[in-house]
């Protein structure tokens, strides 16, 4: 066992764990986090994507141990009242059918945005490709993420 | 007009304390609600419909929220007829009880949530309507005839005075229903046939929707467990000295159910692979610590067998005798008659896993000696007997609570991660949370049974089709029912016939069930008898449906087949037609005159709804074809919901286009290969080809979204390569391989 005092959505979170427990399990089992999902454990198919110093990570394979005093996002704390653009965007879209994968889908596309503004059709598919979506609304992530792209545009240019 | 509801069924009135804590004082019929000051009395008007005195509408939702929409649609259907105000009510899920009909809870799946309760929750709605009108007439001392009922409240024309729903729900409930209660008409909705928002998006998009996963109770702790990876495969022998010496492990037990119980389960709802649980302080733990378990398996039947094993066994059935599912005419003499050309051909449509997003999970807590189980489930009705059974307990005993699931697929209806966790917390006494990994949901799955279909069709000198026959081979009669053989092409004389050899894996739904593997051989078949006689795809089909299959003697049928069969029959021509139609007429079809790029029809009934998709492929790239657009042209009556319809379709075209790609799985003795996202691929964003979807215009009763776009679609691509490049593929995944032998265009 271990201790790690880790920075959550800006706040400070005490844990003790083993060190190779990875970011996903400390965040749904210790700290009921339970927004970042599992789905296949090995960096395959993007349902836990975090933020970890703002990159799209996939936390099912971080080890806690590995973390440090880098800061964490999850969907919980991506805004204060779930309206970042991306969010908005998703549900003016009304995108999810189960909804599983979405806050994956939703950290990989606030992050993309973050570093393309305006992305291109092929960039989104590049930044997107790594979160499945067994239910298939990736034609609606696509419109929502332009959607996004053009509020935050919006936003700047007011 | 509907008759409606035994009395018995209304008025249930419970007291809602500050409006939050609920005590639920049932009182008899007539009873009076019980007010204070500080008390909302909560009405409760029949199995579907609350009201509180503040005017707050509880919608009772009966259906499993897996992604398709319903948990949405159903209470807008309600809302509707009662003409509430949508942005106010709220939904809530109800738990297994046995009030609720087979229609109206039972199973969600067979596409059939929103058919199958049409009726029920419509009048639900509409009668309390009706209640609540009489009493603002009664307060008013007018007739009914001057008010309007709109957004939660009642107007009177005249005057203007309004009652709003909450004001009127206690002196409603003490009325009489009404014995015919009107339902609205096509052009009278207020939210059916529009795109109301899903309810879930809030929370999904927050982070906060819980979904079987994500339960938590207080002292729960978490399991794991290493199930045989063979079908009917037991335990030998195994070693746990290693998994207990990791910290945070609490107990390590087998789960093998005897035989004489596992022969009283259903065998695909209650099977259970035997298992080593693991119990640790946390999902990690337990994970982690299995990898240290060695376990010896005795695989039984299954351990030598493979797909070329089942192959051979499927292949060696193909002239044997076996059960015979129709037989329209007389097959025998066409067949013989010299002059003919007989035209044989075989498809396979393969074992499908599901993958559905949310690894399958259950929690359970047995205490005293009542069992409490949380989980996302298609069928608790079944779970509970299965429960039941597997463990010895009475059925009353099993409490079932079904909470979201992120998509089931068919692969939900099973009841054995409910089994699991409630087994074990029998043992540990503990509230228990089962979590399967990505890897046990793949080689652990109840997949797609495989099929393997001989198509056989006499061709006259004059290139007229003068019979069919099909041998369908079956690893299992499930999922590839014999009704699904019947075929509304009107060939003279139709002969189906049907074998099975024992199933190499465990079985169960998958998204279209048999309809998926039915359409292959049937759609590919019909469009190489088109080549053959050298129709358009199209036409033919047509032509084969401008008269009526002859479905026997009326005189000889059961009441039952005259009531439903035979409209059914004739309501699935009669859409089957219109949409063939609306594609020539709308110029949707035509197809490609150059090589390498070309176009594919297939058309399926799912229910009673109708769907056909025409495929454009080109023939490259790094799997030697790639599908451009899928064009889908749908018949289910009335739409509720476009978004969540247009949805469905698409995403059923995803989850068959995944099929198509990589679908399949390969066995080695008789254990999946497969087992996670690196080697079960499923479609991405980047391989999508673009979608259009268009419901036919209908006021007919709603039949059905889920499933009935996935059974079209690889058909239809199969189609569209032959047209491409002349070359017949005849099964799933269509591989690179397979497309190497391409001849020129024929």
């Amino acid at each position: 066992m271990a201790h790690y005092s880790l920075k959550i959505n800006n706040k400070i979170y005490p844990v003790n764990t083993e060190p190779d427990t990875p970011l996903l399990w400390v965040l749904r089992d210790d700290l009921k986090l339970y927004g970042t999902k599992y789905g296949c454990g090995i960096a395959q198919c993007g349902a836990c994507t975090v933020h970890v110093e703002g990159m799209p990570m996939r936390s099912c394979s971080i080890p806690i141990d590995s973390i440090g005093d880098k800061t964490i996002t999850t969907i919980e704390g991506l805004s204060k009242q779930s309206d970042h653009p991306v969010q908005i965007a998703w549900e003016e879209a009304d995108v999810p059918q189960c909804g599983y994968c979405q806050s994956g889908q939703i950290m990989s596309a606030a992050a993309l945005l973050e570093r393309i503004p305006n992305p291109t059709d092929k960039q989104i598919e590049r930044a997107m490709k790594g979160n499945i979506c067994r239910c298939g609304t990736y034609s609606r992530i696509q419109n929502a993420i332009k959607s996004a792209a053009k509020k935050i545009y919006d936003e700047h240019n007011e | 007009m509907m008759s409606i509801m035994n009395r018995r069924d209304f008025l249930k009135v419970g007291s809602k304390i500050g409006g939050g804590l609920m005590v639920s004082i049932y009182l008899p019929a007539y009873g009076k609600s019980i007010t204070s000051d500080q008390t909302v009395a909560d009405i409760e008007f029949n199995k579907f419909i609350s009201i509180d005195t503040n005017g707050e509408i509880t919608i009772m939702l009966t259906k499993h929220e897996m992604g398709q929409g319903t948990g949405t649609a159903i209470p807008t259907i309600i809302a509707d007829e009662l003409e509430a105000d949508w942005s106010k009510i709220k939904i809530k899920q109800a738990t297994y009880d046995p009030k609720y009909t087979w229609l109206e809870m039972g199973t969600t799946g067979g596409s059939g949530s929103i058919a199958r309760t049409w009726d029920a929750v419509r009048t639900a709605g509409a009668a309390t309507k009706a209640l609540l009108k009489q009493a603002a007439a009664n307060a008013w001392g007018v007739d009914p005839i001057v008010l309007e009922v709109k957004k939660s409240y009642v107007t009177n024309r005249v005057t203007n005075q309004t009652f709003r729903f909450g004001e009127l729900a206690e002196e409603a409930a003490k009325l009489t229903i009404p014995k015919d209660i009107d339902l609205k008409k096509p052009g009278e909705y207020v939210y059916v046939g529009k795109s109301v928002k899903n309810r879930i998006t809030k929370d999904v998009v927050s982070g906060n929707m819980k979904y079987g996963i994500d339960m938590d109770i207080s002292g729960m702790v978490y399991a794991s467990i290493e199930r045989c990876p063979i079908y009917k495969g037991r335990i030998k022998n195994y070693d746990d000295s290693e998994v207990k010496k990791v910290k945070g492990v609490l107990d390590v037990f087998p789960i093998a159910i005897p035989q004489k119980i596992k022969d009283r389960l259903h065998p695909i709802m209650g099977y259970v692979y035997d298992g080593i649980a693991i119990v640790a302080s946390s999902t990690w733990v337990a994970f982690k610590a299995r990898k240290l378990l060695r376990v010896e398996w005795d695989g039984g039947e299954n351990a030598n067998r493979d797909i070329a094993s089942l192959n051979d066994d499927m292949g060696a059935l193909k002239d044997s005798p076996s059960l015979m599912s129709m037989d329209l005419g007389d097959v025998g003499p066409c067949f013989q008659n010299p002059e003919n050309t007989i035209l044989e051909m075989e498809y396979n449509t393969p074992y499908q896993t599901h993958a559905v997003m949310e690894p399958l999970n259950a929690t359970a807590h047995f205490q005293d000696d009542i069992c409490e189980i949380w989980v996302g489930i298609q069928d608790p009705e079944k779970t509970i007997d299965n429960v039941s059974k597997a463990l010895e307990i009475p059925k009353e005993k099993i409490n079932i609570h079904v909470l979201k699931s992120g998509g089931s697929f068919g692969r939900r209806y099973a009841a054995d991660t409910s089994i699991e966790a409630a087994f074990i917390s029998k043992k540990i006494r503990k509230p228990v949370k089962l979590t399967w990994t990505r890897e046990d949901e793949i080689k652990n799955d109840h997949c797609q049974p495989y099929l393997k279909n001989y198509m056989t069709a006499a061709i006259t000198p004059k290139k007229s089709v003068e019979a069919i026959e099909n041998q369908a081979i079956c690893t299992i009669d499930y999922a590839v029912w014999s009704t699904k053989w019947d075929h509304y092409y009107a060939f003279p004389n139709i002969r189906c016939h049907r074998s099975t050899v024992p199933a190499l894996l465990q079985y169960g739904a998958w998204r279209s069930v048999g309809e998926h593997s039915a359409a292959l051989s049937k759609e590919c078949f019909v469009d190489e008898l088109a080549h053959n006689l050298g129709k358009d795809p199209l036409d033919y089909r047509l032509e084969l449906l401008s008269h009526e299959v002859d479905w026997g003697d009326p005189k000889e049928m059961s009441q039952v087949a005259i009531e439903r069969m035979l409209p059914r029959k004739k309501l699935l021509r009669q859409r089957q037609i219109e949409v063939l139609s609306y594609i020539k007429a709308n110029g949707l079809w035509s197809k490609e005159e150059f090589y390498g790029r070309g176009k594919g029809l297939a058309m399926m009934c799912f229910g009673d709804t109708v769907c056909a998709e025409i495929a454009e492929v080109t023939m490259e790239g790094e799997f030697g074809y790639r599908v451009d657009k899928i064009t889908a042209v749908v018949h289910c009556g009335m739409v509720i919901n476009p978004h969540f319809g247009k949805g469905q379709i698409e995403g059923s075209i995803i989850w068959a286009l995944s099929a198509v790609k990589y679908g399949g799985v390969e066995i080695e003795n008789g254990a999946i290969q497969r087992s996670n996202f690196h080697d079960n691929k499923v479609l991405r964003i980047d391989e999508l080809p673009k979608i259009e979807v268009i419901f036919m215009e209908s006021d007919e009763r709603p039949s059905g979204l889920g499933e009935p776009g996935t059974p079209p679609l690889a058909p239809a691509v199969l189609n569209a390569i032959f047209n491409a490049c002349g070359k017949r593929i005849r099964k799933i995944p269509v591989t690179k391989e397979d497309l190497v032998e391409s001849t020129s265009k024929i």
